[in-house]
């Protein structure tokens, strides 16, 4: 039985959470594991769960992030989050005309997308490599066909491996590395982008990756980070599968990189904490 | 019935009042004690200084030689230690500079004064003999209590001070006694411990005995009206609880304190003069822990956290 | 030559003889030392210099000064309220975006932060100069957490005690409705259905430079005064520990700025802030004033659009001036200023306190030559303006009357539904001869800033007094009058 092709609905269940040595006595968090609707997913349900159990309070930030808050004054051992939520998706219409390199190099658009054009703290990247990037990229003003040789170039310089970056990873340290995981590709990606007078964001969420699994199969997903760029609206594309962004993908957040959109920080006041193993499933179930 | 106040106030003010008067009485029962150590030609010097350390619950090495020297620079004036006399008045300074809104301004220029004097009066001392600089601590700690007395209402922030002042009253006045239990040979006689806790006049007045120790030790526990007497302090104490109470809290938040400090009142005023001698250790022993206890339930009840902790942070995927 | 208005104040100076001046002087500084009002510099606690000479402003001039600054902080508060919400002034192209985005004021988390009653900037300080031709011209916006009203409060109270005959020729505007008004202030700007709202000052503790402002303004309010330790946020509500329990709190005037306020948010090493506090703010189950954000508007490249603020969100003409500015991210200001460094006045957007800022006819060529470095490698750092020659006036130093460079600032308070402004504010005056910055960190003094009242506001005071004189004979509510009841500091020395 195939699949259908147009849309999807997907159960997605995240767990995250901290271990503490002794205890913790306090901590405020904040959660950002809540997918948002867009025009190519529609969430049909979403919540948050919390161990020990706390107050919960809910706002949306300015990237428009669905954020969870709470605070816990008992002390306890181990913070569980766990996310739940069905979300249907659909592919993406293309959105009317691309518009040209040059027109994205106005003063009007710079200024629109100021935010998504300058470097951040893990977008930073050498002038080195971005001279190498400006004598790489053809001289056109097709902003696709750029965005394909930029993503082509980085597929060829930067495995996917897990373990030899961390969290806070600049696109700079990844890029001598060699070596990331998609978190990194995204940073990687965006900086070279911009660079180039292209807006790009940063984009969380979640990929089912298993295309054999069938309807109401439980596979093991991921926690994803991908780019979207903009040329004439904003388009999706997985640098680190080298794909399009597709009915498997499920949005949670966009920002200018990932500390705009963490899915789970807080303080704490208590012994040392070391991070619960993160498990994801997801299910299709249409 | 008080309105309330910040902790983080209230607890200053509760250890100012226990750090002056700690400062004072330490002054008295080391002035005794180094008199003590100066007259006695066939004295143990150090068996002497090691009772006062222990008297003062101050650890010191049972293998190095003690003189009057590590008395002088270990508990006089060491400026680091709250057990020590200079570092008790610091602590006090310290707290009263966090507290300086709630107490009077010459409360306040009293104690600041009193700092700045450390140094010179410290100089002055290793010239005239350390007796001058303990006479300066005293003068300057009943400066302050006539102050406490005079300049501020007699309000919450004030209760904070006296239940302060009385609960180390009682435990130094256990202490002072406990000298002569400790190691009797070593320590000051019965009528100079009464004088250090200024005492004399008062018990000559109050009693025919002369210096019976019996007639001492029960004027400076179970006196009713003399103010160092631990009986008169726990008195006061439980006054000063009884007007912190909120009004109208249920009895099962009836704060602890209370309770213990009534608690050991009783257990004073029902206590049979002619055995207190014989049970003095298990009195003295009772009254320390009475402090202890009662100090940690103020503590938990009134105070709370209240301690600047920076926070970790940790980020989750 | 001192203006017309000084000459009294010059006659019966010139009278006094220079040991009894100096004594006074003398007083007034041990007063001040002994009231604990100081500043710190280098760790030290000095005395902030008064000088005995008041700087003087007519009633009309600080009518016409009031009314601009009024105008301009409702301007600035329309800009706030746009800014961390629709943007709309950012879309019309008024404002670059990228200035907003790109200052480090500019506090996403303040997004969505909205009040029903309180204003933004509850209380500003917008500082003035007076050019060559005797204009009022702002020189700076403050919007975060200006301080310096305590020394106006202070020097007032010192000079009626110093030298009360001074007053006698004049009716000066007095300053101590200041503490009332914000205090009424803050109430209203308490959450939505809070009926007698728990109002706190959050002072960053006794090493702060303006603690003593803070303890004053704390004590003249009424209002405990907090630190960072002594609040906690459980679910969104802000609790005061007391010995009582913990107590709700609605209000939080806080002298701690946004980057130390709530650890969750901005910095984790903060012990000065509160868990939580943001949220709480965004919950509306408390109002904190100045809100959050407002460095925004403070910065010295935004300090250039205000008057197109004003024009955008008003539809009026601004009263009152800036001093003439370049922005240096503009390549011609850049080349101008950079040719002809010596010329000017360069300030970092971004500085506070006086530091940073290079006065072209004053500097040395290597200061001149570095700065034209930094200013190449960082054009959006840094504003020029012309250099404008202070207007100074009579000050006393070394036992004699010489002009000094003076600026002022004055305080407004916005409680939501009207924008006041205490009449006269800090005069500053820089005590070197020449010197140009008056900041307290560089050597600046202060005068006692005298409004003086026209003969149709002396019969309206008289009227006010009259009425608070009957209510002084009934219960005082919230300490509001305090103001006018025995000065409990009063030690009676004269």
């Amino acid at each position: 039985m195939s699949l259908p092709t147009d849309s999807a609905r997907l159960e997605i269940v995240h767990v995250t959470g901290f271990n503490y040595e002794g205890f913790a006595d306090s901590s405020y968090n904040e959660v950002r594991m809540s997918p948002i609707t867009l025009a190519r997913q529609n969430v049909l349900d979403a919540s948050i769960h919390v161990r020990p159990n706390a107050v919960q309070s809910t706002y949306r930030d300015y990237f428009g992030t669905i954020v969870t808050t709470f605070d816990l004054h008992e002390p306890h051992t181990r913070l569980e989050v766990t996310a739940k939520a069905t979300v249907t998706t659909v592919l993406e219409p293309v959105n009317g005309e691309s518009v040209p390199l040059s027109s994205l190099q106005l003063p009007l658009a710079i200024d629109k997308f100021t935010e998504y054009l300058v470097a951040t703290p893990r977008t930073t990247m050498s002038n080195a490599v971005l001279e190498d990037l400006r004598t790489l990229v053809p001289k056109t003003d097709d902003v696709a066909e750029i965005v394909s040789v930029v993503q082509a170039w980085v597929r060829e310089r930067v495995s996917y491996v897990r373990g030899s970056t961390h969290v806070s990873s600049t696109a700079q340290e990844v890029w001598e590395q060699r070596e990331g995981v998609c978190q990194d590709m995204t940073h990687v990606t965006i900086s070279l982008l911009r660079s180039l007078g292209i807006p790009a964001r940063y984009v969380s969420g979640y990929l089912h990756s298993n295309f054999e699994a069938g309807l109401g199969e439980t596979v093991v997903g991921e926690s994803h980070a991908w780019v979207e760029f903009f040329c004439g609206s904003w388009v999706g594309i997985d640098p680190t599968n080298g794909s399009d962004i597709g009915l498997h993908h499920v949005t949670v957040a966009k920002g200018r990189e990932y500390g705009d959109v963490p899915p789970l920080k807080g303080i704490y006041h208590g012994g040392p904490s070391s991070a619960l193993g993160v498990v994801v499933e997801i299910t299709r179930t249409a | 019935m008080s309105r309330g106040m910040l902790s983080r106030l209230a607890e200053a003010l509760y250890w100012i009042g226990r750090y002056v008067e700690r400062a004072d009485d330490t002054a008295r029962i080391v002035d005794a004690y180094i008199h003590r150590i100066a007259e006695d030609p066939f004295g143990d010097p150090d068996a002497a200084c090691r009772s006062l350390f222990a008297i003062l619950g101050t650890k010191i090495d049972p293998d190095t030689p003690v003189s009057r020297e590590n008395v002088l620079s270990e508990l006089v004036y060491d400026q680091t230690n709250p057990s020590a006399i200079t570092g008790a008045l610091l602590a006090a300074h310290e707290n009263a500079r966090r507290a300086r809104e709630v107490i009077s301004s010459e409360m306040w220029v009293c104690l600041n004064s009193t700092r700045n004097d450390l140094g010179a009066q410290r100089s002055e001392a290793t010239r005239v003999g350390s007796a001058s600089y303990m006479k300066f601590i005293r003068e300057r700690s009943a400066l302050f209590a006539g102050l406490t007395d005079a300049t501020i209402s007699h309000d919450e922030a004030w209760q904070y001070l006296i239940l302060g002042r009385s609960l180390e009253r009682i435990d130094m006045t256990a202490r002072l006694l406990e000298s002569r239990l400790l190691a009797a040979e070593h320590s000051p006689d019965w009528l100079t411990l009464l004088r250090a806790a200024g005492a004399m006049e008062s018990y000559l007045r109050a009693s025919s005995s002369g210096s019976d120790p019996a007639a001492i030790v029960t004027f400076l526990l179970l006196d009713r009206t003399f103010p160092r007497s631990a009986f008169h302090s726990l008195n006061v104490a439980d006054r000063c609880l009884e007007e912190l109470t909120v009004a109208g809290s249920r009895s099962d938040t009836v704060n602890q304190a209370r309770r213990t400090i009534g608690f050991a009142r009783t257990r004073l005023e029902y206590s049979d003069p002619r055995s207190v001698l014989s049970e003095l250790q298990d009195l003295l022993d009772f009254l320390e822990q009475t402090c202890a206890t009662a100090n940690n339930e103020i503590t938990a009840h009134y105070f709370r956290q209240v301690v600047a902790v920076p926070w970790e942070s940790e980020q989750g995927t | 030559m001192p203006r017309p208005v000084y000459k009294e104040i010059v006659d019966i100076l010139v009278n006094f003889n220079a040991v009894d001046l100096r004594s006074r002087f003398d007083q007034l500084g041990r007063t001040f030392a002994e009231r604990g009002v100081t500043f710190a510099l280098g760790g030290e606690e000095r005395p902030f210099p008064l000088d005995l000479i008041p700087r003087i402003i007519t009633a009309v001039e600080w009518g016409e000064l009031a009314a601009g600054i009024r105008q301009r902080v409702l301007a600035l508060e329309a800009f706030l309220d746009d800014v961390y919400s629709h943007g709309k002034c950012l879309d019309d192209h008024i404002v670059p975006r990228s200035l907003v985005t790109s200052s480090p004021h500019f506090r996403r988390e303040a997004m969505g932060i909205d009040s029903d009653n309180a204003s933004r900037i509850t209380v500003s300080g917008i500082d003035i100069i007076r050019d060559e031709e005797g204009k009022f011209r702002v020189l700076e916006d403050n919007v975060r957490i200006p301080s310096g009203v305590s020394y106006v409060i202070e020097n007032r109270r010192a000079m009626t005690q110093s030298f009360g005959t001074l007053f006698s020729h004049h009716r000066v505007h007095p300053v101590d409705e200041y503490p009332a008004r914000l205090l009424a202030a803050l109430r209203r700007s308490a959450p939505e259905g809070v009926r007698d709202p728990t109002i706190v000052v959050l002072t960053p503790g006794v090493h702060n430079s303006a603690y003593f402002e803070h303890v004053l303004l704390a004590r003249l309010m009424g209002v405990e005064l907090v630190e960072g330790s002594d609040l906690l946020v459980l679910g969104n509500n802000v609790l005061m520990r007391t010995t009582h329990g913990e107590r709700p709190v609605h209000v939080i005037y806080r002298r701690v700025d946004d980057e130390w306020l709530d650890p969750l948010h901005f910095r984790p090493d903060s012990i000065l802030g509160v868990a939580g506090l943001v949220n709480a703010a965004r919950a509306k189950t408390v109002t904190i004033a100045n809100a959050i954000g407002n460095g925004v508007a403070d910065d010295k490249l935004l300090y250039t659009y205000v008057p197109d603020l004003i024009r955008y969100y008003l539809n009026e003409e601004p009263l009152l001036h800036n001093v003439e500015s370049f922005r240096l991210e503009d390549p011609d200001s850049l080349h101008e200023v950079i040719e002809h460094l010596e010329k000017y006045v360069v300030k970092p957007v971004d500085g506070s306190g006086g530091k940073g800022i290079v006065i072209g006819p004053q500097a040395d060529e290597a200061t001149l030559t570095a700065m034209r470095k930094t200013l190449l490698h960082d054009p959006r750092g840094f504003i020029a303006q012309r250099t404008v020659a202070l207007s100074t006036v009579p000050t006393f130093v070394n036992n004699h009357l010489a002009p000094r460079h003076v600026d002022l600032r004055p305080f407004a308070i916005n409680d939501g539904k009207d924008v006041w402004v205490l009449p006269g504010g800090l005069t500053r005056v820089a005590l070197p001869e020449g010197a140009l910055v008056v900041n307290s960190s560089q050597g600046g003094g202060s005068k006692d800033t005298w409004v003086l009242a026209d003969e149709s506001e002396i019969a309206r005071e008289a009227e006010v007094m009259r009425t608070n004189a009957a209510r002084l004979l009934s219960p005082p509510v919230n300490g509001a009058f305090r103001q006018y009841g025995p000065d409990p500091d009063s030690s009676g020395d004269q």
